[in-house]
């Protein structure tokens, strides 16, 4: 659906973002992740056609975005970081402004803006000013100016930032409910984020690719998760047991305790159920099993700190 | 064109959301009314001084002339009030990004922008038309003059808001773009009395007449004498879609930043 090849981007001297290649595949949701500065903004903004590129070049939905770029627009649903809102109209009045913008047709435009101010739970504010709406609810009128026109791509620049937690789950869940219907790239800082909805990571850094994993259903990037237990008492019969299990690839005690058990292992379902299993069964007194939370967290800034570290 | 009549709604409704444009529109024809007076006032004196038999009195076309002379210049005053919100604010809020990454190319952008402040100042104009049906009730002026007048004005005004416009392009400041508008409007006025006083030649420029044909006031005067010449036409015509020209690089060129 998108394909990126080599794009490069330079403001002067300074290289925003250098040679950038990659491609997502439809009904992915892409999650684009980098510290500020680390050129997500830009890249957000030459996809959907807003800014050129010094070189390189973008094909989404088979349109080159710099020779098409009408073509392009119209299947793109872009939310920038600050939502493109005029405080003077109305949530109602602006969403036909911009179903008239995006030449939608008189007779389909009313149902139009009743679906996104559905979708993204605009009905209490729809004839309210949108200067006198909070954070959160000018977002939410800057997600359905995106929706509005039903794109195919969906590129959304940090779109959960000032939201408070139960605005930031609703807009997880309404993200999620795009998968499959629409290929989304999603740009955050927030980890838990990505792991929540994304079904892939890219992680830039100064303007360079540093890694491209899928994220697996344990919710972590790359093909192996960490599991803590803690059990009454760690034998060495459980450790051996444990490691020549199918799918682990190291135990370790864990430095928090003695009864405490790290296993590393592949991110299957399957295989989790196995390592439980086994533990019951050795009668070595299961008190706790949980995923490592951090392990997304470790990964990135290992990444980003530049300190190799192996994806986990 | 779809999209140059959208923005041309959405600032129509901008216009209207906050008091300003009632309050330009009141100001304004409360000055041509105050204006008006004083020009009858005057007719009457002259007339009465006539009636004694001294000389050459002012006619009704004439009073009609002068208030439209006048009007054009206090529209200077008017225009930046009309023009200046409408690429900075844009530019300020960020909406730039809404617009540029739509279907919208950017000549309807610009199109629908001007029209949209063009309009708002030709429905000030129109209202004005109130001291013309003044003149027609009690009195009987040229008809064809007025209607050249207004020609001449409809014109101007195309220039001063395409000339507002390309300059709110170029900041992100209403403030700014507002006072840079009006002193560039006066400059333009002010050439015509400029090149009159000089003589200066490089080459085969003659700096004054080059000056007074820069200036729009030469060339509306022409129209509000009744003269309708091809070149005061091709100057208005020229300068708005110039300016309308340049307004759109500028605009173009704010992605390349």
């Amino acid at each position: 659906m998108i394909e990126v090849k080599n794009l490069t981007k330079k403001y002067g001297d300074r290289t925003a973002i250098n040679n950038l290649s990659f491609s997502v595949a439809k009904g992915e949701i892409l999650g684009f992740l980098g510290q500020n500065g680390a050129g997500k903004t830009t890249t957000m903004k030459i996809l959907t056609g807003f800014m050129p590129a010094s070189s390189g070049s973008i094909s989404i939905g088979g349109f080159d975005v710099f020779e098409s770029p009408i073509d392009v627009k119209k299947r793109i649903g872009y939310l920038p970081e600050n939502p493109p809102v005029y405080p003077e109209l109305l949530v109602v009045e602006y969403l036909s402004f911009v179903a008239d913008l995006r030449g939608i047709k008189e007779t389909e435009k009313r149902r139009n803006i009743d679906r996104v101010i559905e979708r993204c739970n605009l009905g209490d504010v729809r004839r309210r000013l949108i200067g006198n709406l909070s954070k959160g609810y000018r977002q939410r009128v800057g997600l359905a100016q995106a929706l509005i026109h039903e794109p195919e791509v969906l590129i959304l620049d940090e779109p959960t930032v000032g939201l408070d937690p139960k605005q930031v789950t609703e807009a997880r869940g309404l993200i999620k409910s795009l998968r499959s219907e629409k290929t989304v790239i999603y740009s955050t800082h927030i980890l838990s984020e990505v792991a929540a909805t994304c079904d892939r990571i890219i992680v830039i850094d100064r303007g360079h690719i540093v890694a491209q994993e899928a994220i697996n259903p344990m919710g972590a990037a790359g093909g192996l998760v960490k599991t803590e237990v803690v059990v009454r008492k760690v034998g060495e019969e459980l450790k051996s047991k444990l490691t020549s299990l199918p799918g682990v690839k190291g135990v370790v005690v864990s430095s928090n305790g003695a009864n405490r058990l790290v296993i590393e292992t592949e991110a299957k379902e399957e295989v989790i159920a196995q390592v439980s299993k086994t533990i019951v069964d050795s009668d070595a007194g299961l008190i706790k099993m949980s995923p490592v939370q951090q392990a997304l967290e470790e990964y990135y800034l290992s990444l980003i700190t530049g300190k190799g570290g192996t994806p986990l | 064109m779809r999209g140059a009549v959208a923005i041309l709604k959405k600032e129509m409704r901008s216009y209207f959301f906050s008091p300003v444009a009632y309050v330009i529109l009141g100001v304004f024809l409360f000055i041509m009314g105050v204006i008006f007076a004083k020009f009858v006032d005057i007719y009457q004196r002259f007339n009465s001084v006539q009636r004694f038999g001294s000389g050459q009195g002012i006619t009704l076309d004439k009073l009609a002339t002068y208030l439209y002379q006048n009007m054009a210049f206090i529209l200077c005053f008017v225009t930046p009030f009309l023009t200046m919100r409408l690429y900075a604010e844009e530019k300020r809020q960020q909406t730039f990004e809404l617009l540029f990454t739509a279907p919208l190319r950017k000549f309807e952008l610009v199109l629908g922008k001007f029209l949209a402040a063009y309009s708002l100042m030709l429905f000030m104009v129109g209202v004005s038309f109130i001291y013309i049906l003044f003149m027609i009730l009690w009195g009987n002026p040229e008809l064809p003059i007025v209607g050249s007048t207004y020609l001449g004005l409809l014109l101007a005004l195309a220039c001063y808001i395409s000339l507002g416009g390309l300059i709110s392009a170029m900041t992100s400041s209403q403030a700014i773009a507002a006072i840079w508008t009006f002193i560039v409007l006066l400059l333009l006025w002010l050439l015509q009395s400029l090149g009159q006083g000089i003589s200066a030649k490089t080459g085969f420029i003659e700096w004054g007449p080059l000056l007074v044909y820069l200036s729009p006031l030469g060339h509306f005067n022409s129209f509000s004498e009744g003269l309708i010449h091809l070149k005061d036409l091709v100057y208005f015509l020229s300068f708005t879609l110039l300016t309308l020209y340049f307004t759109y690089c500028v605009v173009e060129s704010n992605r390349w930043r």
